[in-house]
């Protein structure tokens, strides 16, 4: 009668402390989490920013085309990726008075920051260099006041600092960002058919 | 196939709230009711239900086939045109599905019969994949089942397994999650889709439907305007496909779980399709289309909306005469016509098998009555064993 347990019909194992949600054994879930964390974050590599191509070939003898190539492709990329804005306003409210300017692109036109400086790392490597664009504000409201940050609002320290250790993921090709032009476009249904009927009915939608 | 009743645990509610599940009381009504169980013998599970769910979930997929290639057809399943071409292409993309649960009336004896199939937005399934196995591993440690005791029960590890599945397919490492507010029980069953997730190492953010946007790039961002590359979405296509949004889902370049093709499946005129391409199949319930009526020999019969959730809109008719009649929202889309096959009674209980698909293999069932004989979205959930 007794079935091996490989002929089982049900889930061999559950992690049940993964599976708890209760508050007292949160602080376990964050240790396994910064471990987790900290294996995967081995891969530091050392990078550079450079404000502009020239600074990068002062610093890099030799390796002008490189610089100049890298420094076009970071602008290219601060245009897909950089913050949008619909205002100049808006946009110098967040990186400073004359800190933006207008674009005029397929997705549209907008107000942007301009580009501050691009990170490389590996300019000497045959395998190819990585870059990514560098924005930096000046605006007393907004917390990225005097930091390098990335398209994607990573933080990567003072402005004054150019030298940066980095992991490989930095440098990921970042999604071309939204500017949310509209939200609610989806739900109206399940409010028009759970407007009508029974009090009783959890109105929620799956089945 | 036996109900039998059993004592509770006695902490159950404290472990309820220790893992998050919110909703076994909702409405001020018992919606998990551990008072008794269900026995099935392994020939009942495997013969019976485990076996019918991946051949009908194969018969429907050859439903697919038939209605993506055909005009005709798509029209009939009130899919709006502007969607045809995306669901033929999803379908030719062999875009992975996540999961779908088929309901089945059976009683034991004689082969199971189909009622419908969830394969858009399934619900219960936390109760099923995890809470129903934690009751089973908790009566046996408390020796209240015997040892021996097993459940058809392997959805949490083959979700898991289909996540990886779905982050190889889509050379993905994180995914976006949604449902609608204000339902516990959506965001309850979502959250356990991310949990599973993040067993499968998927990094996964929640958003609302409701705060979905639409981004100048033509994206659909989150409430951080985070592009979202791949969502997973409990909110049925058929809503999707008719609300504001539905022109911008042809371009947001979205990897979709559950993908467009089930919105072929998760459609009442699935039910007179597969009784037209699989005729007397043994498990299915004879089915027609409103123009096929004339061939239809049986004198009782349920008229379904083609769109509905259970329960509502649903019609009984004898000899062409309403019987009786629940009301909905349902409807505008039109209707299709069933045999009549009530659900098996055990005692006062009203008794109905889900059964789980996981991708395509079978993974559980879910067992919920009814004190009245339609099932309603507050019918009590039961946990199971096989022995």
């Amino acid at each position: 009668m007794t079935q091996p347990t490989s002929h089982s019909k049900r889930s061999q194992q559950i992690n049940l402390t993964r599976m708890r949600k209760s508050f007292s054994v949160k602080p376990l879930a964050l240790g396994v989490a910064a471990i987790f964390l900290a294996a995967c974050g081995e891969e530091k590599q050392d990078a550079t920013i450079y404000t502009n191509a020239d600074e990068c070939s002062t610093a890099n003898p030799g390796m002008e085309e490189q610089c100049q190539t890298a420094f076009a492709n970071a602008v290219a990329e601060a245009e897909r990726t950089g913050p949008k804005y619909d205002s100049v306003n808006a946009c110098e409210s967040d990186f400073g008075t004359n800190q933006c300017h207008y674009v005029r692109s397929d997705s549209g036109s907008f107000f942007m920051p301009f580009m501050a400086g691009y990170m490389l790392s590996n300019l000497m490597s045959p395998r190819g260099y990585y870059s990514q664009p560098m924005f930096t504000s000046y605006s007393p409201y907004s917390p990225y006041r005097y930091r390098w940050v990335g398209t994607d609002g990573y933080d990567f320290g003072d402005n004054r600092q150019r030298n940066v250790r980095v992991n490989q993921d930095a440098f990921k090709p970042k999604p071309t960002v939204s500017k949310t032009m509209s939200r609610g476009g989806f739900g109206s249904s399940v409010r028009a058919k759970s407007s009508w009927g029974k009090s009783t009915s959890k109105s929620g939608w799956g089945s | 196939m036996l109900r039998i009743d059993i004592q509770e645990r006695p902490n159950w509610q404290k472990k309820a709230r220790d893992y998050g599940f919110s909703f076994h009381t909702m409405h001020g009504q018992a919606y998990w009711d551990e008072s008794a169980y269900y026995q099935f013998t392994l020939q009942q599970i495997e013969r019976d239900l485990e076996s019918p769910t991946e051949e009908i979930h194969q018969m429907c997929l050859a439903v697919v086939e038939e209605v993506v290639n055909d005009e005709a057809l798509l029209a009939k399943f009130q899919i709006p045109p502007l969607f045809w071409q995306s669901v033929a292409d999803s379908w030719r993309n062999k875009d992975p599905s996540l999961y779908s649960r088929l309901d089945f009336a059976y009683s034991g004896q004689g082969p199971a019969k189909l009622y419908e199939n969830n394969a858009d937005t399934p619900t219960s399934l936390y109760e099923s994949g995890f809470w129903q196995w934690l009751w089973l591993e908790d009566q046996v440690k408390a020796g209240k089942l015997s040892r021996q005791a097993d459940q058809f029960n392997s959805l949490q590890e083959k979700l898991i397994r289909q996540f990886r599945k779905l982050a190889d397919h889509y050379q993905i490492d994180a995914m976006h999650f949604a449902c609608c507010t204000d339902t516990q029980e959506d965001r309850g069953t979502v959250q356990y889709l991310q949990d599973c997730a993040a067993e499968a190492a998927l990094a996964n953010e929640f958003v609302f439907i409701e705060d979905i946007g639409l981004g100048d790039t033509g994206h659909f961002t989150d409430l951080n305007d985070g592009v979202i590359a791949t969502l997973f979405k409990l909110y049925p296509w058929e809503f999707m496909q008719r609300e504001e949004f539905a022109p911008a889902i042809l371009h947001a370049g979205v990897n979709w779980v559950e993908p467009m093709w089930k919105s072929v499946l998760s459609n009442k005129a699935l039910l007179p399709m597969l009784w037209q391409l699989f005729p007397n199949h043994p498990n299915l319930l004879p089915a027609y289309f409103e123009d096929q009526l004339h061939l239809c020999t049986q004198s009782k019969l349920i008229k379904k909306p083609i769109f509905s959730r259970e329960g509502a809109n649903v019609s009984l008719i004898e000899n062409g005469k309403v019987l009786s009649h629940g009301d909905g929202p349902y409807g505008e889309e039109g209707f299709i016509y069933q045999a009549y096959c009530p659900l098996p009674q055990f005692g006062q209980n009203h008794t109905l098998i889900g059964s789980w698909l996981v991708n395509d293999s079978a993974a559980g069932i879910s067992v919920r009555e009814d004190l009245s004989a339609i099932t309603q979205d507050l019918s009590r959930y039961l946990p199971h064993i096989i022995l």
